[in-house]
């Protein structure tokens, strides 16, 4: 990081704010300096990308090939992809969303029994208009990208809804109010979470728990976001996760901001070369863990939705895979690749979800689904018949069948309520360690399960706590 | 016989006798006509209700539905999903959302 004059006054002055406050309360946060040209949209206005661009060349159309615009990449990790494509949301078929950006484009359905129609697609999140969709070039979609939905503290989001053309296009609104550019800034985590907290179907489905300080020691410490997800470019870091398969070619770890060695503790520390920090500290996981995407049901809107259990974050444990990075890819199974013996993989947490829907009885493949008909009328099949015809796949022949997905646990990060030694090695323990490749016999020399392990070392940390 | 009859139709009447709880949650599916931004930590929102067409007045005073007010996530005109417990002449959320939806 660059330390330039405005940044030593901006310090000198935070200091001194917390010089002046008064004792035993926390130290005020240091002022955020306003956005340098906020006079410039002041004297012009705003008017998108364009202003953006007088003092950010060229970001427009960089931003034009990251995931959040294309929602898809070239994926190296995941077996059985052609690695010469681009993979993501945009057009991969599983459980999770049996509809793609592809197959389920954002269009006005049709009207349900009571005559009640609306707008829906899986890419209503897109920052674009929607005019230029998912994965669009060229000027137009450099124009119409919506950069305050993500930079500005005071978007107003009852702009960005679906409407209608004059020539009967369906776009999207976007709030490019002068007002809300001057709140221009890194994205906070609501920017974020309006869209990522919706994924999956609705509010809190796909995890079930908001990133905030009651469910996430980071939030806890008020970091955002971005303070993790820090994106050079647009181009956004990501872990490895079989579920979530599209990224900007940056990675990022614990290890990036935490030591690999951070415990204090010489037999913690020891587990970081076999055990992933988040197997650890966090302990339970929640939201979707099943939908029945054959079998829609009726809610109280009138509208129809697929069959979902979800549960709260703390209702469902993680199991536990060795997990190199790399990701199975079969047509009832998405999860993570990995050998205790390869000597790349650790243990990793995942929640387990199975989702139902339809698969080509000819070639074994999952098929996709178009939510317009079952959303309107349940009829799951219409759909299916739809997102055939728009990829066109003449004779398909659709029969029900499960699918596995593995979602890497990488939110719900807890300190407090780490697994200490006797959470695992007991009998019962939350590690399955014949299942993750250890023999019964060396289960039984090394005291695996074994109190003995662990209770000199417990017994102590304990007696310290209560003095 | 009669007695058993007899002490079945008591246990009925006594059991149709016996307030609901005050506590428990009425539903609500409606539309948004006003918001009012009570103060900082509350606010009043009008729901009239799709099917009996009447209106409900419900206290919102949760964070989260709160900020959504404030940024506009949920205005005037949206479709919400509510839960509701009387409580000192008032009617306080319990649950305020849009419903769900794969759109």
């Amino acid at each position: 990081m660059r330390f330039s004059p405005i940044v030593a006054l901006l310090a000198a002055l935070s200091a001194g704010t917390a010089l002046a406050t008064p004792p035993g309360a926390p130290p005020a946060a240091p002022a955020k300096p306003a956005h340098p040209d906020n006079q410039y949209m002041k004297e012009h206005g705003y008017e998108g990308p364009k202003t953006c661009e007088v003092c950010h060349p060229g970001t427009a159309k960089d931003f034009l090939q990251t995931v959040h615009w294309k929602h898809a990449s070239k994926v190296t990790n995941v077996k059985g992809l052609d690695p010469a494509k681009e993979w993501g949301m945009r057009n991969r078929i599983y459980t999770f969303c049996n509809g793609n950006d592809i197959v389920n484009n954002l269009k006005e359905i049709p009207a349900n029994a009571a005559g009640k129609t609306k707008f829906a697609g899986c890419n209503t999140c897109h920052p674009g208009n929607h005019l230029s969709d998912v994965g669009s070039t060229g000027p137009a979609a450099e124009q119409a990208i919506d950069c305050l939905i993500c930079h500005s503290s005071h978007y107003d989001y009852s702009k960005r809804k679906p409407y209608k053309t004059a020539d009967g296009k369906v776009a999207i609104g976007q709030d490019r109010s002068v007002e809300a550019a001057l709140a221009v800034g890194k994205p906070s985590v609501k920017n974020c979470m309006t869209c990522h907290e919706s994924a999956g179907g609705g509010q809190l489905i796909k995890r079930g728990f908001a990133f905030d300080a009651a469910h996430d020691v980071h939030a806890a410490k008020e970091m955002t976001c971005v303070d993790c997800h820090e994106a050079k470019n647009h181009r956004v870091p990501t872990g490895f996760d079989p579920n979530n398969w599209a990224n900007d070619g940056v990675r990022l770890s614990c290890v990036g901001c935490h030591e690999e060695k951070p415990h204090n503790d010489a037999e913690y520390d020891a587990h970081t070369a076999k055990i992933a920090c988040q197997t650890c500290h966090i302990v339970t996981t929640g939201g979707a863990v099943a939908k029945d995407f054959t079998k829609w049901t009726k809610t109280e809107t009138g509208f129809y939705e697929p069959s979902t259990i979800k549960r709260a974050p703390s209702d469902t444990k993680p199991v536990y895979a060795w997990f190199n990075g790399t990701v199975e890819n079969k047509p009832h199974f998405i999860g993570p690749s990995g050998a205790r013996a390869d000597g790349k993989s650790k243990i990793y947490p995942f929640k387990i979800y199975q989702g139902k829907a339809f698969y080509d009885r000819g070639t074994g493949q999952l098929l996709s689904m178009d939510f317009a008909q079952p959303t309107a009328n349940g009829d799951a099949l219409a759909g299916v018949a739809s997102a055939a015809k728009t990829l066109g796949l003449n004779k398909i022949d659709p029969v029900a069948g499960w699918q596995t997905v593995y979602f890497a646990n990488s939110h719900l990060v807890t300190k407090a309520k780490a697994l200490t030694c006797d959470r695992c090695h007991t009998p019962t323990g939350v590690l399955d360690f014949e299942a993750l490749g250890y023999s019964k016999a060396e289960i039984a020399k090394r005291k695996l399960q074994s109190a003995e392990l662990w209770f000199e070392k417990l017994l102590t940390k304990e007696l310290k706590k209560e003095e | 016989m009669n007695k058993l009859a007899a002490a079945l139709t008591l246990a009925a009447v006594v059991v149709l006798a016996i307030p609901r709880s005050a506590h428990a949650d009425e539903k609500v599916l409606g539309t948004i006509t006003k918001i009012k931004m009570a103060s900082g930590d509350a606010a009043l929102a009008v729901l009239q209700d799709g099917t009996s067409g009447k209106t409900v007045e419900i206290t919102v005073t949760d964070k989260v539905t709160l900020d959504k007010f404030k940024d506009r996530r949920i205005v005037e005109g949206d479709e919400i999903k509510a839960k509701y417990e009387k409580k000192d002449g008032k009617n306080l959320a319990t649950f305020f959302k849009k419903p769900g939806g794969c759109s």
